[in-house]
Parts: structure tokens; sequence; C-alpha cells
């Protein structure tokens, strides 16, 4: 197990290598480049072509990379050309922000879709195992950006209940930042509960089907027993990893939900950066998204390996 | 001839115009004001026109019912964060601009009517040739670190905006016009700009529509967000990238005796989409919206807590037919096309009906002296007419390249839905906005297209428009439309300050432009911002914000 998880984090050296070289490579064919950002579309070819060379844009790709590589690792994550802010303060603002809406969003959502799809699935094919499957998919099909306008114009518009952006004013404390955060977070509940509910709902249907199910039932277990015992605990194995693999897209991926609400997250950086050929930023919003994923990829395998002893075994 | 003789002189022929009516009266007072007479002086002048008297250039509707003006409050104002650092020299978008003009002031001030009204500058005149401007300055006033503002200030300014190496984005509005040296201390309280070649409409390129032109200190070095330092209104406590930014009262402000400001502090708050920015409106999120694009923002027209303030704008979507590329290499195909635009009815679908009708001239109505041609209206028979003559009895296909931007795509189905019944077959390409205008240098996508449409943001003189697109030398020149007697026209009517002669000019240029049709201006866009019922005395719209006599009641 502890071999494992040693493994992994090794792995992720490799990996993060490589994503940023791919960032690297991928930002120089995007259109436009950073002196024209930085300037304007007004601005001359010439005084362009000057201030990518001040800027040291204009260097060999590798050369730029190496040097940027140098100065990330022992720290220095520099300044943004664009914004002429320093990286590493925005980067992490924008991470806590993020982490702290996907927090509220899981806590909600994690214990809420297993419920949903353990009732569901032991009530195979009944009204309830319908209902649920019903009312949680059609959740699920609903894109952010409507389920988004649509909660802002009831709750925040015409009830007046919650705010309108998602940003508590500053030097607010955790409480109001987390009800200024409730609005945000129901999109990201309706999309993630109807696909973690499903996982759950077809590992406990699984489950039930097995020989070691019926033999527990025959032998006179009581039935709270074979559930919490035999069936949730094995049941629970697929929906672990796709929580997992949902981690990342929550911390980095909310591209939509964030500009809707006016939230300052990693996600609308990273397109921001993307757009504005600022490979500092992007560099290092990419690579911290990366290790979410693949930390939240590691956990669940891990909470799986304990779970399930023959993954313990083979790991 | 002194000055002031010629200044009267001046004065004297703008009531000539008028009384012969070649000018309006509004347009008398724009020119005046360019010109750099006094508001008195122009009223006098208005007064010396005989008939009845207008006041058509007081911006506030005073004794209209509106409450009398109340101190402290804060103002808080939806736009987007500015795209790039937050610095007045190298600033070109929305909203770096809007949160620059809190803190920093300008030597004039553009009103909505396009008169400039005079702030850090009190008074200016040219020289007969319109090459040597002199700007007096306004005395006692002083930066909101202390130190007070003076002629060094204003050359150090200007002589940084036109640094090639500054990165200044002024410099396409002064390049070919002011160079390094070129602005130069008269004494404490009058510099004067020596112009490369005469420009009769220079002091609106040192106002706000040169939105870069702020006055800064002359020990300015960068990094604005730390150094917020300005002769404004308000000063910049707090900035966020991404976020907002917080500005409070400058205690100092050299108008305070007047009460202004009125506001205790004003609060920006970045919205990064138009959808967001909408619902914080209708919550009350938010007190005001710098620009209010129509589209999208309907729901916002019929809001009973919300006025939309609406300023006639100069901004427009270029069609350009490539002069040098089949099919439009015929003046005729590019007139057919013209004339089978149903203007009225693209600006209702559009904009309902909130801009001005164009004619295939960049010399908009919308602008103060504007040439009078008829008016293009639509008109198959001769569209038919002129693509028979042309070769293409049986009608011809063309294709419309667009970028996927605002109201664009919208706009080109129309296009291709009113040159249908004249046999133009119209193919619309929709591209993504970067695409269209990906590309190095001349090899933009948007300058290669043989037929595209471009949207170009609103500009305070013409003048502008003609050097970006329409000369043989223009970079932006997407018709590739080079004609010399209209190059020459063009240099004549920049150098012309009597008015009649320019109106003449203008009147030859437009007449070129209609007739060789490079480029179709069917409409010019109205320029509108949301605002809360009780917010009054904004100055400025879209890129301009002056909340110095703004009040919340």
């Amino acid at each position: 197990m502890t071999r494992l998880i040693i493994r992994r984090l090794l792995l992720m050296v490799p990996t993060l290598i490589l994503v940023s070289l791919l960032i690297f490579a991928l930002s120089q064919i995007l259109p436009g480049d950073l002196g024209r950002t930085i300037l304007g579309p007004y601005a001359t070819p010439a005084q362009v072509t000057a201030l990518n060379h001040k800027l040291g844009a204009d260097q060999p790709i590798a050369q730029r990379y190496l040097s940027w590589a140098g100065h990330f690792i022992t720290g220095n994550w520099g300044e943004s050309p664009v914004l002429q802010q320093r990286v590493f303060p925005m980067v992490m603002q924008a991470f806590s922000n993020s982490l702290l809406l996907a927090a509220l969003a899981l806590v909600v959502i994690i214990p809420l879709a297993i419920l949903l799809g353990v009732v569901a699935g032991l009530r195979k094919d009944g009204l309830l195992d319908r209902s649920i499957t019903i009312s949680t998919l059609s959740l699920t099909v609903i894109p952010e950006f409507v389920s988004g306008v649509i909660l802002l114009v009831i709750f925040a518009v015409t009830l007046k209940w919650l705010p309108v952006t998602a940003l508590a004013p500053p030097g607010s404390n955790i409480f109001t930042r987390l009800y200024y955060l409730i609005l945000p977070a129901i999109p990201l509940m309706f999309i993630e509960l109807g696909y973690i509910a499903r996982m759950a709902r077809v590992g406990t249907v699984e489950v039930l089907a097995r020989p070691y199910i019926r033999t527990a039932v025959l032998k006179g277990l009581p039935r709270r027993r074979v559930i919490f015992g035999h069936v949730l605990r094995n049941a629970m194995v697929p929906t672990v990893t796709v929580i997992g693999g949902q981690i990342g897209w929550l911390v980095g991926g909310l591209v939509v939900v964030e500009t809707l609400f006016g939230y300052p997250g990693l996600g609308k950086l990273l397109v921001d950066a993307a757009t504005s050929h600022d490979v500092l930023i992007l560099e290092a919003g990419v690579l911290i998204v990366a290790v979410i994923y693949m930390l939240s990829n590691l956990t669940a395998d891990v909470i799986v390996a304990l779970l399930d002893p023959r993954v313990r075994q083979r790991g | 001839m002194t000055d002031d003789q010629y200044r009267r002189d001046y004065a004297h022929h703008l009531i000539e115009q008028v009384n012969k009516g070649h000018m309006t009266r509004r347009q008398l007072l724009v020119r005046a004001s360019v010109f750099g007479l006094s508001a008195t002086a122009a009223g006098s002048l208005l007064a010396a026109c005989g008939g009845s008297s207008s006041s058509s250039s007081s911006p506030a509707a005073s004794g209209s019912g509106q409450p009398a003006p109340k101190a402290g409050g804060t103002l808080r104002v939806s736009c987007p964060d500015s795209l790039t650092a937050l610095d007045p020299v190298t600033m070109y978008d929305v909203g770096g601009a809007v949160m620059v003009q809190q803190v920093c002031e300008y030597l004039s001030w553009v009103e909505n009517d396009m008169t400039l009204r005079p702030v850090l500058a009190e008074s200016w005149s040219s020289d007969t040739s319109a090459k040597v401007w002199t700007f007096k300055l306004r005395q006692g006033v002083t930066f909101n670190e202390g130190s007070p503002f003076g002629a060094d200030d204003v050359v150090k300014t200007f002589e940084r905006l036109v640094d090639p190496n500054s990165g200044s984005a002024a410099l396409s509005v002064l390049g070919g016009i002011l160079s390094p040296g070129g602005t130069q201390k008269v004494d404490d309280a009058t510099v004067a700009f020596h112009l490369d070649k005469p420009v009769a409409d220079f002091p609106v390129l040192v106002s706000s529509s040169n939105y870069n032109a702020v006055i800064l200190p002359r020990n300015y070095g960068g990094k604005f967000p730390q150094t917020p330092v300005g002769t404004g209104a308000f000063m910049l406590k707090q900035y966020t990238p991404k976020q907002g930014a917080m500005f409070t009262k400058n205690p100092n402000y050299w108008q305070k005796d007047k009460g202004f400001p009125y506001l205790d502090s004003v609060e920006f708050k970045f919205a990064a989409d138009d959808a967001a920015a909408v619902l914080q409106l209708q919550a009350g999120a938010v007190d005001m919206q710098c620009q209010t694009p129509f589209q999208g923002s309907q729901a916002l027209f019929k809001d009973p807590k919300l006025n939309i303030a609406e300023v006639p704008g100069t901004g427009f979507r270029e069609v350009a037919m490539r002069v040098d590329k089949d099919p439009f290499t015929d003046k005729r195909v590019r007139q057919a096309v013209a004339y089978c635009l149903d203007r009225p009815a693209l600006l209702q679908a559009l904009f309902g009906g909130r801009g001005t009708i164009g004619n295939d001239t960049v010399f908009s109505s919308v602008f103060p002296t504007s040439p009078k041609l008829p008016q293009r209206a639509q008109d198959y028979t001769k569209a038919k007419q002129l693509l028979s003559d042309a070769g293409h009895p049986n009608g011809l296909t063309i294709t419309l390249t667009t970028e996927n931007y605002l109201e664009v795509p919208q706009y080109a189905t129309l296009i291709k839905a009113q040159c249908a019944p004249a046999g133009i077959k119209v193919n619309v390409d929709l591209i993504p906005y970067a695409q269209y205008y990906s590309g190095k240098g001349a090899n933009q996508v948007w300058l290669q297209v043989p037929m595209g449409i471009t949207d170009w943001a609103p500009r305070p003189t013409p003048v502008q428009f003609v050097n970006g697109m329409l000369l043989s030398t223009s970079v932006w020149n997407s018709s590739h439309f080079a004609d010399p007697p209209y190059d020459k026209l063009a240099a004549q009517y920049s150098a012309t300050v009597d008015e009649a002669s320019r109106l003449a000019v203008a009147t030859k240029m437009a007449t070129i432009e209609n007739d060789e049709t490079p480029l179709l201006a069917a409409f010019w866009i109205t320029q509108l911002s949301a605002r809360a019922k009780n917010l009054y005395d904004v100055g400025g719209i879209n890129i301009y914000l002056d909340l110095s006599k703004a009040y919340l009641a």
C-alpha cells in the first residue's frame, strides 16, 4: 500500500514535466502574440516586434522553456507581463477560491448522490428508483449556464434571497463566503448529482446480484448488516473512482459558472491567460490543476484499495 | 495677424456660416469649442446669430424635476476588467480607461454632443496655419500626492505618449501629427504643440477622446496601481485584477469649492460577461454599466428601476468589398450590393432602431459637420440594372466572411436575405472572432477576405476612420481602396480650418466614397448605458466616464 502511494507520487514528476512542455508548445499555436495583447489592436507591427523582443518572447521556445522551468522549480513564478502582477499570489488566490467552491459542492453532492443511488439500486425498477433516476438525470443534462441563469433570476433578482455575485466583500468570514457560494454551487450539484448517483445505483444493483449477497441473506443476516457490511462496501468502488475523476474539473474547469457569477477562480483565470498569451499564469494554473487531478485520482485509488482487499494485494 | 485677431475673425466666420444656413447652431458650438472659444464666447456667438436661442449643449436636464445634488454615497459601476495591466499609457479598452479617468484628468473633456469642455487647460488657440497650438493651463491645481500641476507635466505626458518605445496606445491617434520634441513649455502655465502638419481638429486629439492622454505627473514611471497619481476627483484605494477596484473622494480636488465630487466613493465590479452584468443590474447589485450592448440586454430596457442613457455614436460595422478582387473590381457590383440594403429595417432588427442611418461614407451625419448627400435606399430595380451592366445579368454568387461577435452574424444573415431578390447569392462564412483578426500585418484574415464585416469602435473625428481604412497607405484598408485624388483631398481636409472649405472638401470625399462604394456603412450605432434611476449627472458613455459631478439621490 505504501509502495503504491510512493510509486504514484513519483510518477507525478514526469507527468507534470510533460504537461508543462505541452502547454508551452500549445501556447505557441494560439493566434496573436504577447506584444499584441499588451499593446492592443492599434499598435504598429514595429512596436509589437520591439516589445516582444524586450520581453524575450521572440527567443527560441526551448530556451524560454528552460529559463521558465528553472525559475519555476526554485519557487520564482515571476511576474505576468500582461497584468504586471506577481504570478504566485494571483494563481494561489484563484486556486483557493476554486477550492472553496469545489469543496462546498462536493460536501453536498457526495453523501446525497450516494444515498440516492443506493436507495434507487435497492429498489431497482420500483417507483422510487424511477423517480430518482429520471429527476437526477434531467438535472444533469441542464447545462450550467442555463441552470445558473434560471437560479439567478429566481433567487437573486426576483426573490432577492441570495446575492447575485459569488464573491463576498473583502474581509468576510468563512460563513459569509459560503453563503455567497450557495447559488453557484447548485448548478454544479445538478451536473454531478445524476452522474455520481447513477454510478452508486449501478454498483448497488451489480453487487445485489452476486452469490455472496444471496449467501448472506440465506444464512439469516439482518437486512441492515447485509446492506452496510456487504452491499455498500462493494458498491462504492466504481463510485469512488468516478468522484476522484470529477474533482479536477470542479477545481479547474468551472469557466462558465465563474464567469456567470463573477467569481475569480482558476478556470476563468486560465482561459484569460490562454487568450492573452500569459504563459506564466497558464503554466502555474494548469500545473496546479494537474496536481489536483492526480492527487484526487490517487486518493480515490487508495480508498478503493481500502474497500477491496484484492486491489490492496495486487498493489 | 495676431492670434487674438485671428480668433475674432474665426468667430465672425462661424456666425456667418450659421446665418447663411451652412451650419446648425449645434455645429457652431462644437466647432467653437474645438477652436478654443469659451462657452460664454460661444453663447454670445449664438446670440449674435439671432433667432430663437437654443440650449442644445447643456448635458444635465436641470430644472426638469431632477432632485438637488446630494453629497455622499458609494456608486457601484459594472465594467469589464482591463485586459492588460492598469496603465494610462498602454491601456486600450473600456475597463482600463474608465478606471484611470477617475484618478486622472485631461486637458479637455469631450461631452456627449462632441463639444470640448476645458478641464486642465483653460483655453487654447492655433496659429493661422493650424500647425502650432497653444494651450493655457489651469492654475492652482495639485496632484493627489501634493505636487502642483504645471506645464512640465503636460510636456512630459505628451512626450511619453509619442515615444515609440513607451508602448503608448495614443500613437495610433498622434502618430504622424505630433513627434518627440514637438511639445514645448512656453511658461509654467502655457504649452505649445508644434505639429508635423496642420491639423484643424488637434484639440480633439489631445482631449479625453484620446483616452490615453490623461495628464500624469512629470516623474511618472509606470506601475500605475502602485502609484496612482493624478488631479482627478477620486483616488485609487485598491485594485484587485479580475475582481474589482475601489476609489475614494479626493479631499483636495480642485473643484471642491463647488462641492465636487459629491460621491464619497466609487466601486468598480468587474463583469466578465454581459449576461452576468445584466443580472447584477436587475438585482440592484450595481448602479450602472459603462457600456450596455443592445443584443442580450433587452431585459434592461423595460426595467422600471433603470434608465438607459442613449448617445448617438460613431461606431459602425464596415462591410468591406475588395476593389482588387473579382467580382468587386467593378464598382457597379459594389453599388448593387449597397442598393439591396434596407437600412432602416437593418437598424430596427439589429438594434431596435437605436442608431443613425448611414450612407456608405465614414462622414457620418453623427459628426457635427457632415456632408449632405442623397440618402441611399433599397432599390432592387437599380441593383439589377447595375449587375446587368456589369456583365452579371443572371446574378452572381459572393462569399461574406464574418466574425462571430456581437450582432455581426445576424447582420450577415440579413445581408444575405436582402441581397437574394436582386439575384446576388451570398454565402456567409462565419468564423471565430480570434480567427477573423488573426495573422500578421497586412496578412490578417480580415484584411484579406474578398468581403467581410468588421466592427469599428467610435472615433471622435471622421479623419481617424479615413486614415485607418480608406487611404492607399492605411494599415486597416480591408477594401484595398486606393484613389490618389481621394488621398489628396484627405490631406487637404485635415489641414483646413475654414468651415465652409472644410465642408466642401468633406463633401467631395464623401461623394467619392459613396460612388466608389469600397465599403458599406449602413448604420451608426447609438451608444447605450444602463443606469439606476436615482443616479444623476454622469458624464460620458462607453469608454468615457466622468463621475466628478455625479450623485445618488
